[in-house]
């Protein structure tokens, strides 16, 4: 039932903004609505039209609140800066699939204004566009309701200073936007803690909603190939969920997992959209990530990794996006390829890195690279090192576990 | 990636905010003070405002704590102070911030007469996907 409201709140919203021209009161009202539909449809079951029960009781909260003094005050207030209704309905000239989903695009790019801190911009996405509640972000990101109820407010409060329209942004600052949705749906799928004990009632999967709004995002834009591209970076790490952590909690990493647990219809899926994405271009950091997943996911077993073609792809990333973090990764493929020897001289220098120096993944690859060339002592302190070194719990577990002589 | 930054202090007597309860704070000009205070609630604005502000307790005096010990018969409290120390933890913030840069610039904030700020990142039950 949850997830019949959940798809029906970004059209109710945006059905909404159009009325009212005011994003922070008609969010309110919507949220109001989904309350509602939370408390009667359980009794009264789920009405036949459930977006059009969602959007009269929104209306009809959002008329309450116009009648009450202080928000008739408020009102007066800001309608000398306001845009007639009219203008919001303009057309979008530069988009070329202008169908009836252009609402849920305009939505999801007005959350990702530039005006908004990335955190912010994150939290009002999965609110206004995903539906999701405060409390749930605020459990998703492991912050107090409060804060995250903060956030959320600051959020809207700073699209009203800035005057941020429900419109499709000008054609030279589309990408841009484009990208900053993207960057928040990846953090969501990344950054998103999904609870596996105890799991309430009311606690969703990050990690679905955010693959839920890419694919919203890629029907909307299905030449822009970062998106398609992030889509299956999604898709391809996700068919590993299973595959990825043990029933106790302990991490199995890519070489020894049980390839049999992976999902072969998102793995298709993804090698699918990578594979149409890539050869149109300009190619992006996502796309070259993906086909670095795609190639792990076509390895029916670890020793069958074609790592000559993931070094190539980790070679072209360093050259659009360096970072010491992809010449790590690069190393491990040149390990693979000519001899964890080789991998360790990549390595090495990085160690001198400040922005690797508190770094567990580094020690873990070392400790990696050390344990294939046979120096195992060497390799356990260096895995000793990495877990002194990592914050994740299921990651300090594992690294502890190699530290210790076998 | 979420940091603790952790308050130890001996105010006394017991109080908040710590340091106008300390030796080392007493000797300090009033006018010190209320600069400190006005630095530290921008500090607050500004965290909130760029969304790196998590939470924060001020905790009670360590005399009221009871403390637990395990055995095989069973667990036995006894009341506080956990330690007979100079410092006790007074209180903490979490903070969640891009960088362990930024991290320790919001925490030099926090050093104040008479206690010992310690920054820790903070642990999290997921894991990265590789």
């Amino acid at each position: 039932m949850e997830h019949v409201w959940r798809r029906c709140a970004p059209d109710v919203l945006t059905a909404l903004v159009r009325r009212s021209g005011d994003f922070d009161t008609a969010e309110d009202a919507v949220q109001e609505a989904l309350l509602a539909a939370a408390q009667q449809w359980p009794d009264k079951g789920v009405p036949e039209n459930p977006a059009g029960w969602l959007t009269t009781v929104a209306k009809r909260r959002l008329v309450d609140h116009w009648r009450s003094e202080r928000a008739r005050t408020d009102r007066e207030q800001l309608v000398a800066g306001r845009t007639p209704a009219q203008a919001f309905l303009a057309p979008a000239a530069d988009l070329d699939d202008a169908g009836e989903h252009d609402d849920s695009l305009t939505l999801m790019l007005l959350c990702c204004h530039p005006a908004l801190t990335r955190p912010s911009q994150v939290a009002l996405t999965l609110r206004a566009v995903g539906g999701l509640s405060t409390g749930q972000i605020a459990r998703a990101f492991l912050v107090p309701e409060a804060t995250m109820a903060q956030r959320i407010s600051r959020a809207k409060a700073r699209l009203r200073e800035v005057e941020a329209r429900f419109r499709v942004p000008a054609a030279d600052q589309l990408p841009d936007r484009v990208a900053a949705s993207a960057q928040v749906l990846y953090l969501a799928f990344t950054e998103g803690h999904t609870s596996t004990t105890g799991t309430g009632l009311y606690d969703v999967s990050l990690a679905d909603e955010a693959i839920r709004l890419t694919r919203q995002l890629h029907s909307h834009l299905p030449g822009a190939g970062e998106v398609a591209g992030l889509l299956a970076l999604m898709l391809l790490s996700d068919a590993r969920r299973a595959a990825r952590t043990r029933s106790d909690g302990f991490l199995v990493p890519l070489a020894e997992q049980d390839r049999s647990l992976w999902d072969q219809t998102l793995i298709r899926e993804g090698v699918g959209l990578v594979e149409r994405a890539l050869p149109t271009g300009p190619v992006g950091p996502f796309q070259l990530q993906a086909a670095i997943a795609a190639v792990h996911a076509e390895a029916a077993r670890a020793e069958e990794t074609d790592w000559a073609q993931i070094e190539t792809l980790y070679r072209m990333l360093g050259n659009l996006a360096p970072s010491p973090v992809v010449t790590l990764n690069h190393a491990v493929a040149v390990a693979m390829v000519d001899g964890p020897a080789v991998g360790l001289c990549l390595v090495d220098p990085l160690l001198e890195d400040p922005q690797l120096a508190r770094s567990h993944r580094l020690y873990a690859v070392r400790g990696h690279l050390l344990e294939l060339d046979g120096r195992a002592d060497e390799a356990r302190a260096a895995y000793a090192e990495a877990a002194r070194l990592a914050t994740s719990i299921p990651e300090q577990r594992y690294l502890n576990a190699k530290a210790v002589p076998a | 990636m979420k940091y603790v930054i952790l308050i130890h202090s001996n105010p006394q007597p017991w109080g908040h905010p710590t340091q106008i309860y300390t030796e080392e704070g007493r000797a300090l000009p009033q006018e010190q003070h209320d600069e400190m205070d006005r630095r530290f609630n921008e500090l607050m604005n500004e965290l909130t405002t760029s969304s790196e502000w998590v939470t924060a307790e001020a905790l009670a005096d360590p005399t009221s704590a009871t403390l637990f010990g395990w055995s095989p018969e069973g667990h036995l409290a006894t009341e506080g102070p956990y330690a007979e120390s100079k410092e006790h933890l007074a209180g903490f913030f979490i903070i969640d911030c891009a960088t362990r840069e930024r991290a320790e610039e919001i925490a030099a904030h926090f050093a104040q007469p008479g206690g010992t700020v310690e920054l820790r990142p903070v642990m999290w039950p997921g894991s990265d996907d590789q």
